[in-house]
C-alpha cells in the first residue's frame, strides 16, 4: 500500500490540484493581503510625483501571453493609479507579443477613468533592438520614437511633447518576463542615464532582481501574482490578481500536503526496510 | 542701464526656458513649492568657486559645472545654467539643479573617489533648449558638440528674484579615447584573460591536467549507449538563447561531441532548435561531426529542426514529440525559462534518461529534482573541455579556477576591510 | 575552400570580438557610432534568419505530409495556423477580415482567443508538473535535502496570504530566505558562470574553441 502511494500515478496528483484550485475559485475565502515593502516602493514612488506638472511615467511591456496572468494585473493597477493621480502614462513594448496586451490594458483603464489618448496617455508600440532602442531613447526620445503606434508624432502630442530623453520621465516601470530588466534596463538605462526604475516580474524570475534591489538600481519590485495582488490592494481594486490569490493559496497548500504525505510514506517505508534487514541479519547469524 | 537690460533679458530667457523645459534637466528638478515672502523679495546669495569643466571620459557632448553653495542659501532656489556659443549670447537654458542637488562626492564616475571638493554641488550640461521661432512651434533641443567652445552663465533663481555670476565661463567639451572610470574593469579583465591564456599555454606543455569528475558528463556515454540498445532516438534540446549568448555557444560545442558519438553508435539524434541561427550552426556542427567520424550518411537534415521561436509553442511541440517518439535520452542544454520543467517532467513521464545543463539560476532546482544528471552554471561551459579532454581547453578551466580563487580572496578581504571602515578595496573593484 | 570555412570565420570572430570589447571602454563618438552600426547589422541578420527559420519549419512539415509520417496530422495544423494568421495579418491593411464584427478584426480575435489562451494554458500546466515533481522528488533523504525541503515549504507559504494567516511572520521569513541565503548562493553560482563565460568567450575569440564552426581543425 505504501509502495503504491510512493509510486502513485501522477494523474492523481494532477486531479488533486485541479479539484483544489477549482474549489478555491468556486468558493473563495477572503484572505488578507499585506503589501510588502518592495511593492510599496513602486506605489509610493508614483504617489510622490502626483501634483508635479507634466509628471509622466514610462511603462515598458516586456512580456508575452504566458506571463499575462501575473503581469497584466500589475500593468492595469499602475495605469489606474497614474490616471487617478493625473499622471501621464507613456507605454512601449520591447517584446512584440506585448503589443496586444498593452493596448488592452490601456484601452480598458482609460475608458474607465475617462482619460484621453494623446493628452493623458499614449502607446508607442514595439521596436526591435532593445539595447539600441534604450540608448537612442537615452539621447533623443523623439528620434527613437518619431511616431507612436497610431502614427501620431511624438513631438506634437501633449503627453510626449515635453519628453526630451529617457531621463525626462519621472519614473520608468518595466513589466518583464525575461531578461530585459537586468540585460537592458538596469545595464543601460539606469547605469548610463540614471533613471529611476521600478520593476514587475514573474515570480520565477524575481529572485534574479534582488541584487538590483539591494544595490538600489531597482527602487521597487512587484513580484508575480502575489505582488500584483498586493498592488491591487494598494490601489484599492479587486482585480484578477486578488481573485487569483485563493486558487494560488490552494495550490501551494496541496503541494505542501503532498510533500508531507510523500515524506511520511518514505520514512515509514524506510523504517520497514531497516527492520526487515535487521531481522534478516539476525536469522543469518543464528 | 545696459547692464540692467542685459540682466532682465537673461532672466526672462531663463524663465522661458524653465517654463518650457522644466522636466528636461540633467540632474535635479525645479521646486515649485511656494517661497516665504521674506525670501521672495531678496536675491539669493551666489555660490562661490563656480567652475566649468569638460566631463572626463565621455564622447565630448557634456560639460560639468561645480560650485560651493552659500550656507545661507534658501532651500527653495534653483541653480540654472545658460549656454551660448558666443560670449555676448544669446544664452539658452542648459539645465538646472535644486538647492539640495547632488554633491561631487556622490558621483565618483565623473570626479573619482577622492575629489578635491567633495561638498561642492554639480550639474552636467549636455544640451540646451532653443525657444521656438513662432509661438505655435516647439522648442528645439540642441546637443553640445565636441571641440566647440561654449559660454556658460550661472544663476541662482528664486521665485521672484535671482542672482547671476558676472562673467560667463568658457569651456570646450572634448572627446576622450578611454573611459578612465572603467580602468579597474579593464585591468581585471586583462588579468583574467592573461591567466586563462597562460594556463592554456601551460596545458599544451603539460597535457595531463587533473579535472574533477562531473557525473553528468560521465553519464553522456552511458546515456547514448542506452539509446542505441533500445533503438530509440536521442533528443538534444537547445535552450532559448540566441547564438550571441555564451550558453548557446557552449551547448553547440557539446552538440558537436554528442553528434560524433551518436554517429559512431549509429543512433538517431534529433536536435530541437528555438532560434534560426542556432539551427544553422547546429546543422553544420552535426553534419561535420558525421563526416569527421566517417559516417556522412548518418546525417539526416530533417533531424536538426527548427521547432518554434515562441517559448510555449517550442515547449508544446517538443513535449508532443517526446510523448509520441519516447526517446531514450534527452539532453537539455542551454538557457531555459519557465518551459524547463515542461521538458524535464515530460522526459520523466516517457522514461528517458535526462541530462540537463543550464546557467539559468532559476531553473536549476527544477532540473535537479526531475533530471538524472544536472550540470550547474559554469559546468555547462566546462562540458566541451571535459568531453574533448583537449589540453588547451582544460587549461582554460584551470585558469577559471584561479580567477575564482582571486575573487574569493577579494570578497573575503574586502568584507573584512569594509567592516573596519576601510573602503579602498571596495572602491577599487566598484563598477562605475 | 578551407579559407572560407575555417580561416575567415576565425578571423572575423577575432576581429569582431576585440572590437566589441574595445567599444565598451572607448567613449569616443566613433566607437558609439560603430556600436550602433554593428547593432543594426545584428538586427538585419536576425531578420533574415527569421526567414530561414520559417523556411526550415515549412519544409520539414511539407516532407512529413508528403511521406505521411507518423503524426502528419500535426503538420496540417502547422500549415493551417501559418496561413490563417498570415492572411489575417496582411488582409485589409493588417486589420484582417471580419473587422466590422470586432475591433482589430480576425487577427486580434485569433491572437486573444487562440494564441494568448494557448500560451497561458501551457504556462498553467507548470502548476501540475510542479506538484507531481514535488511529490516524487522532495524527499528528506539527506540533511541538505531536508533543509531544501523546509526552505521550499516556507517560501511557498510565505508567498501567499494563507502563510500570513498561519503565522504572521511567515512573509518576512520568506523574504529573508530569498534575500540572504538564496542571494548568497545565487551570487556564488553567478560568479562562476560569468568567469566561465569570460573563458568561453576568450577561447572563441582566440580560435581555441572551434566546435561552433563544425568540427575541429
Amino acid at each position: 500500500m505504501i509502495q503504491k502511494l510512493l509510486n502513485i500515478d501522477r494523474r492523481w496528483i494532477f486531479l488533486f490540484i485541479f479539484v483544489g484550485v477549482a474549489a478555491a475559485m468556486l468558493f473563495p475565502l477572503p484572505l488578507p493581503i499585506r503589501p510588502s515593502s518592495d511593492v510599496k516602493n513602486v506605489y509610493n514612488t508614483i504617489e510622490s510625483i502626483k501634483g508635479k506638472p507634466n509628471a509622466t511615467v514610462l511603462l515598458s511591456f516586456d512580456y508575452g501571453p504566458g506571463s499575462e496572468p501575473e503581469l497584466q494585473p500589475t500593468a492595469i493597477s499602475i495605469i489606474r493609479q497614474c490616471f487617478r493621480n493625473n499622471i501621464k502614462v507613456v507605454g512601449m513594448a520591447l517584446w512584440p507579443d506585448a503589443v496586444g496586451l498593452a493596448q488592452a490594458a490601456f484601452d480598458s483603464v482609460s475608458r474607465a477613468e475617462g482619460k484621453e489618448y494623446g493628452k493623458d496617455w499614449t502607446f508607442l508600440g514595439y521596436k526591435t533592438g532593445s539595447v539600441t532602442l534604450i540608448l537612442n531613447m537615452g539621447e533623443d526620445f523623439h528620434g527613437a520614437f518619431n511616431v507612436d503606434y497610431r502614427g501620431n508624432k511624438t513631438s506634437e502630442m501633449p503627453v510626449t511633447q515635453h519628453i526630451a530623453k529617457l531621463g525626462s520621465f519621472d519614473y520608468v516601470v518595466t513589466l518583464a518576463a525575461g531578461k530585459t530588466i537586468d540585460g537592458v534596463w538596469v545595464t543601460y538605462a539606469v547605469d548610463r542615464y540614471r533613471i529611476k526604475l521600478g520593476g514587475a516580474t514573474t515570480a520565477v524570475t524575481s529572485p534574479d532582481m534582488f541584487p538590483y534591489l539591494q544595490s538600489g538600481q531597482l527602487n521597487g519590485l512587484v513580484s508575480g501574482l502575489a505582488g500584483a495582488a498586493e498592488y491591487e490592494t494598494l490601489v484599492k481594486t479587486q482585480g484578477s490578481a486578488t481573485r487569483g490569490m485563493q486558487p494560488q493559496s490552494a495550490a501551494h497548500l496541496i503541494i505542501i500536503i503532498s510533500i508531507i504525505i510523500g515524506n511520511t510514506m518514505y520514512f515509514v517505508q524506510r523504517r520497514r526496510d531497516r527492520r526487515q534487514s535487521v531481522s534478516g541479519n539476525e536469522e543469518t547469524r543464528s | 542701464m545696459q547692464r540692467l537690460t542685459q540682466f532682465a533679458c537673461i532672466a526672462a530667457l531663463f524663465w522661458t526656458g524653465t517654463a518650457l523645459a522644466s522636466d528636461a534637466v540633467e540632474t535635479g528638478t525645479g521646486s515649485k513649492t511656494p517661497v516665504p515672502d521674506s525670501v521672495r523679495a531678496l536675491p539669493p546669495p551666489l555660490p562661490t568657486q563656480i567652475r566649468a569643466a569638460d566631463v572626463p571620459s565621455d564622447n565630448g557632448k557634456a560639460v560639468v559645472v561645480t560650485w560651493l553653495p552659500d550656507a545661507s542659501t534658501p532651500s527653495l532656489v534653483r541653480y540654472q545654467v545658460g549656454v551660448a556659443t558666443n560670449p555676448s549670447g544669446p544664452y539658452y537654458f542648459g539645465g538646472e539643479a535644486p538647492a539640495a542637488g547632488p554633491l561631487v562626492k556622490d558621483d565618483p564616475k565623473i570626479f573619482g573617489w577622492s575629489p578635491a571638493n567633495p561638498d561642492h554641488q554639480f550639474l552636467v550640461v549636455s544640451s540646451y533648449m532653443v525657444p521656438p521661432a513662432t509661438p505655435e512651434g516647439n522648442p528645439e533641443r540642441v546637443e553640445l558638440r565636441p571641440d566647440q567652445t561654449y559660454y556658460l552663465r550661472f544663476a541662482v533663481v528664486g521665485d521672484s528674484a535671482s542672482a547671476e555670476l558676472a562673467a560667463p565661463m568658457s569651456v570646450t567639451p572634448r572627446q576622450n579615447w578611454i573611459k578612465l572610470h572603467k580602468l579597474n574593469n579593464l585591468i581585471f579583465g586583462l588579468f583574467f584573460g592573461v591567466v586563462i591564456l597562460s594556463f592554456i599555454e601551460f596545458a599544451r606543455r603539460n597535457p595531463n591536467m587533473f579535472i574533477r569528475k562531473i557525473a553528468g558528463l560521465d553519464a553522456v556515454e552511458e546515456a547514448l549507449g542506452r539509446a542505441t540498445e533500445m533503438g530509440k532516438p536521442v533528443y538534444f534540446v537547445h535552450g532559448l538563447n540566441s547564438m550571441g549568448e555564451v550558453s548557446a555557444i557552449a551547448s553547440v560545442n557539446i552538440l558537436g561531441r554528442v553528434a560524433r558519438r551518436v554517429a559512431q553508435f549509429d543512433t538517431t539524434l534529433k536536435v530541437m532548435n528555438n532560434d534560426p541561427i542556432v539551427l544553422a550552426v547546429s546543422q553544420e556542427v552535426v553534419r561535420e561531426a558525421c563526416i569527421d567520424v566517417g559516417r556522412p550518411d548518418a546525417y539526416v537534415p530533417d533531424n536538426v529542426m527548427f521547432v518554434a521561436d515562441r517559448q510555449f509553442s517550442y515547449a508544446a511541440a517538443v513535449d508532443g514529440m517526446m510523448m509520441r517518439e519516447r526517446p531514450a535520452t534527452v539532453m537539455l542544454m542551454g538557457y531555459f525559462y519557465a518551459e524547463a520543467l515542461l521538458f524535464a517532467e515530460t522526459g520523466n513521464v516517457v522514461g528517458a534518461i535526462q541530462i540537463a545543463a543550464t546557467d539559468s539560476y532559476t531553473q536549476i532546482p527544477f532540473f535537479i529534482t526531475t533530471c538524472d544528471y544536472t550540470l550547474i552554471g559554469e559546468e555547462l561551459y566546462a562540458a566541451s573541455a571535459y568531453l574533448a579532454r583537449e589540453p588547451k581547453l582544460l587549461g582554460s578551466l584551470r585558469g577559471q579556477d584561479v580567477g575564482k580563487a582571486v575573487l574569493i580572496a577579494i570578497l573575503t578581504i574586502g568584507t573584512a576591510l569594509e567592516l573596519a571602515g576601510i573602503h579602498w578595496l571596495t572602491h577599487l573593484v566598484a563598477p562605475l | 575552400m578551407i579559407f572560407f570555412k575555417r580561416t575567415l570565420p576565425l578571423v572575423i570572430a577575432f576581429v569582431m570580438g576585440i572590437v566589441a570589447i574595445s567599444i565598451y571602454y572607448i567613449p569616443h563618438q566613433a566607437a558609439v557610432d560603430l556600436n550602433d552600426l554593428l547593432s543594426k547589422w545584428d538586427r538585419i541578420i536576425a531578420a533574415f534568419a527569421a526567414f530561414l527559420g520559417v523556411y526550415s519549419l515549412l519544409y520539414l512539415h511539407a516532407g512529413r505530409l508528403k511521406r505521411r509520417q507518423a503524426g502528419w496530422g500535426y503538420s496540417v495544423f502547422v500549415y493551417l495556423g501559418f496561413v490563417v494568421m498570415l492572411t489575417a495579418a496582411i488582409y485589409n491593411n493588417g486589420a484582417g477580415p471580419l473587422v466590422a464584427l470586432r475591433k482589430g478584426g480576425a487577427y486580434d480575435w485569433l491572437y486573444t482567443n487562440v494564441f494568448v489562451a494557448a500560451d497561458a494554458s501551457m504556462f498553467a500546466i507548470l502548476s501540475f508538473f510542479i506538484a507531481s515533481a514535488a511529490y516524487r522528488t522532495f524527499r528528506a533523504r539527506t540533511t541538505e535535502a531536508t533543509i531544501l525541503l523546509v526552505a521550499a515549504v516556507i517560501v511557498m507559504l510565505g508567498r501567499v496570504p494563507i502563510g500570513a494567516l498561519l503565522w504572521e511572520s511567515m512573509p518576512e521569513l520568506q523574504q529573508w530566505l530569498m534575500n540572504v541565503p538564496n542571494m548568497a548562493a545565487k551570487r556564488g553560482i553567478l560568479l562562476g558562470v560569468y568567469l566561465g563565460a569570460v573563458a568561453t568567450a576568450l577561447r572563441i575569440i582566440f580560435g581555441i574553441e572551434r566546435s561552433y564552426l563544425g568540427g575541429d581543425e
